[in-house]
């Protein structure tokens, strides 16, 4: 094959292009610490990032919820915990009435604290999250519970929240199912109607009924086993949360393994191929310079 | 036959190679000139004379001054040119589309869609809050305002596609106009007085650059003219000195421009470009964006449906049933179209409640969120960001193909380019040797003469 001075040059520069766009590539790789910077460097692996970072955001997302709901469940444990307690001094009251009592200012000031407890009761039963009551049920803008029969003034509804993939957590506790659980539809914690025991405890203790009183005392146990029963279930949904979230932490470090296997570039592979391409193309650069010099009119006097 | 025959073969070798000087010349002037091929003179012995009492020849004689062509490989570069020119602006136009969905690099649509259900978990998790409306509404907003965007950079490219095609029908009329041109010079030439070397490698080249920007093919006649046909449709676009001229006119359906050819001898007629530069765009144009485009449309589409029906099926702070949250114009068009309900004047219209009357009830706003999730397109088989994911794979794999294709091209061209100067291209090494060969020659020419003149004079101080 004939070689004339411009096939050397036009290989030159078709080879001097091709190890400038080589170091071009790796000096991206480098900068950007990734191997997929745009959809065609790899569209199979673009479309598994892609689909990785939905996942991820997804994941995040259900992160994020599951905090919130973490604390309403917080919120919602430690209006339950102020109901037991208050049920248990309510309870001790009642229980040092049982015998019946002559004394009319021990019987007043019993009135008066079982009257204050139970506004202690409703308040709890008033708890806020932000501007949500958190025992309304689906009516949660407005306080639910009140002094008078029949005391509750929410819905039954319960709210569910998404806390994975075709995974659902129940969010709130309707507060009848708690305080006025008689007249619930549902009664997954009992059947008593706290409210009412303690109107009736009032009653009582301001007749000096022993029966009644008797009656309220036993009522207020009931009632104390409901809201246990309500916290062992915020208990379990804490856990289940817990669980999810340690789900969702763990799927999340898993694709980000996989994305980072994909995406991470080999510095020490990418600093050995970057060394060599220098070479190469200083190579090149020198040949290039010392062959277009060549002439024979360098000889010709 | 005597002195003056010596002095006449000096003569003629004076100029002949004085002219064999001038071809190299020629040949070390235009060393850079694309698309020129190296010239030689072809010598020939003069007729011999019977004189002597024998043969012998009277000098040297120029038989032609022809250029170094191979017409098998013009075809091959004419060919390669076309795929080259095809995949090159099929590659530029795919390029400049893939920033718009380099959702590796930047948040986009991908991105919009999964904060946009992302707003209405939040809001699942406190569905009176005006907060957590708000940002249903922001994330909408900007929801749509990204699908403005691809659908705008997709609209965009094929418009500006549309347009590029003044200019380049322009050019490739030019080229027309002056291959038939080059046709005429090279004949008239030829015809009076040989080869017109220069003017061939001038049309050759035309017609070479016209190859990029369309499908040809050529035929080249005996009389020294070349021919060019339209690859993709076969109509007469040179013939002789005759040229027909490519035009657009606007097509009422679609707005954009149908290309006509007007023939050697013919009338104008649309044709359907599929290779070169033009192929590229026209395909582009009509094919490759529009089919993005749709794919972003559906997505539009089925998203503004779905999220619409389901928004329908709740309630708003006031109780009132949802109102639809997008509205579009036209399903060609959802994209391009898509916007807020304009009715939707307020947060508090946002239906988060499955119920009438319980404003803090969720389901609603729990059912839009889990519309992320749910394979709603491609007939049921994958879901919003599955599709739209598949899209970007889609174009990214479009750009790796073709610029694979251009780096293929290039290799090949660039071997075909170094054949042809293997064969056409100027050494100056090669002209200088010739150089220093005719000088020396010129000056045995010379000395031919003196030599003559001497012996003249010795034949003339004989007579004295």
């Amino acid at each position: 094959m004939r070689i004339t001075a411009n096939t050397s040059a036009d290989n030159s520069l078709f080879y001097i292009q091709q190890g400038r766009a080589k170091l071009d590539k790796l000096a991206e790789l480098i900068a950007s610490g990734q191997n997929v910077n745009r959809p065609s460097d790899d569209p199979i692996s673009t479309n598994m990032i892609l689909g990785i970072a939905d996942k991820l955001k997804t994941g995040d997302q259900y992160l994020s919820n599951i905090d919130k709901t973490k604390i309403q469940m917080q919120i919602t444990g430690t209006a339950l915990q102020g109901m037991y307690d208050t049920l248990k001094i309510a309870r001790d009251l009642a229980n040092s009435l049982v015998n019946g009592s002559t004394d009319t200012q021990t019987l007043n000031n019993a009135v008066s604290q079982f009257q204050t407890l139970k506004q202690q009761m409703i308040d709890y039963g008033n708890v806020r999250n932000g501007e949500t009551y958190l025992f309304a049920g689906a009516d949660s803008m407005t306080a639910p519970f009140s002094g008078t029969a029949p005391y509750y003034g929410g819905d039954e509804t319960t709210l569910n929240i998404n806390i994975a993939d075709s995974s659902t957590i129940k969010l709130n506790i309707p507060g009848n199912q708690i305080l006025t659980a008689d007249t619930a539809v549902s009664q997954p914690y009992g059947s008593t109607n706290i409210l009412e025991a303690f109107d009736n405890l009032i009653t009582a203790v301001g007749a000096n009924d022993v029966a009644g009183i008797n009656a309220g005392a036993q009522a207020l146990i009931a009632g104390a086993k409901q809201v246990n029963n309500a916290q062992t279930d915020i208990a379990t949904r804490q856990i289940r949360l817990n669980s999810m979230e340690q789900m969702n932490s763990n799927n999340r470090n898993t694709l980000l393994t996989v994305v980072g296997d994909i995406q991470t570039v080999d510095y020490a592979k990418l600093g050995v191929e970057l060394t060599q391409q220098q070479t190469a193309f200083n190579a090149s650069l020198s040949a290039t310079a010392k062959l277009t010099q060549m002439s024979l009119l360098d000889y010709i006097s | 036959m005597g002195l003056s025959t010596a002095l006449e073969i000096g003569k003629t070798g004076l100029t002949i190679y004085r002219v064999a000087t001038e071809v190299t010349g020629e040949n070390i002037a235009n060393v850079n000139t694309a698309g020129y091929s190296r010239q030689r003179v072809v010598f020939q012995t003069a007729p011999p004379t019977t004189a002597n009492g024998f043969p012998l020849g009277t000098g040297v004689q120029i038989s032609t001054v022809e250029r170094y062509y191979d017409s098998f490989l013009q075809k091959q570069l004419v060919n390669a040119e076309t795929t080259e020119g095809y995949d090159t602006k099929k590659f530029e136009i795919l390029k400049q589309i893939e920033p718009a969905f380099n959702e590796i690099a930047n948040d986009g649509l991908g991105t919009s869609l999964i904060n946009f259900f992302g707003a209405w978990e939040d809001l699942s998790l406190n569905p009176t809050g005006t907060t957590e409306r708000q940002v249903v509404f922001t994330r909408a907003r900007t929801l749509v305002d990204d699908f403005h965007a691809a659908s705008k950079c997709l609209t965009d490219a094929a418009a500006t596609q549309n347009d590029s095609l003044v200019p380049l029908t322009a050019e490739i009329n030019a080229r027309l106009e002056d291959i038939a041109k080059l046709n005429g010079q090279i004949r008239y030439t030829e015809q009076s007085s040989g080869n017109a070397n220069e003017i061939r490698d001038q049309r050759d080249q035309l017609v070479r650059e016209l190859s990029g920007k369309i499908g040809i093919t050529f035929t080249e006649n005996s009389d020294g003219t070349t021919d060019v046909n339209f690859k993709d449709s076969g109509a007469a676009l040179v013939v002789g000195s005759q040229f027909g001229a490519f035009s657009l006119t606007v097509n009422a359906g679609t707005g954009n421009y149908d290309v006509n050819i007007t023939p050697v001898g013919g009338a104008a007629a649309v044709v359907a470009p599929v290779s070169g530069e033009m192929g590229a765009i026209v395909t582009l144009r009509d094919t490759t964006i529009p089919g993005y485009l749709n794919q972003v449309n559906s997505l539009a589409t089925t998203i503004a449906t779905q999220v619409n029906t389901q928004h329908a099926l709740g309630f708003d702070l006031n109780g009132d049933a949802g109102e639809a949250m997008f509205t579009y114009t036209g399903a060609p068009n959802s994209a391009a179209t898509l916007t807020i309900n304009p009715a939707l004047t307020s947060t508090n219209q946002i239906a988060a409640s499955g119920s009438a009357t319980l404003v803090g009830d969720n389901t609603n706003a729990l059912l839009l969120a889990q519309l992320k999730s749910t394979s709603t397109m491609s007939g049921g088989t994958t879901t919003f960001n599955g599709f739209y994911t598949k899209l970007v794979s889609q174009i990214g794999l479009d750009v790796e193909s073709s610029s694979n294709a251009v780096s293929q091209d290039a290799a090949f061209l660039k071997q075909l380019e170094a054949l042809r100067e293997s064969n056409s291209g100027v050494s100056l090494d090669e002209e200088l040797t010739n150089l220093i060969k005719y000088q020396r020659s010129y000056q045995a020419s010379a000395k031919l003469i003196t030599t003559a003149s001497d012996m003249l004079d010795i034949v003339l101080n004989m007579m004295r």
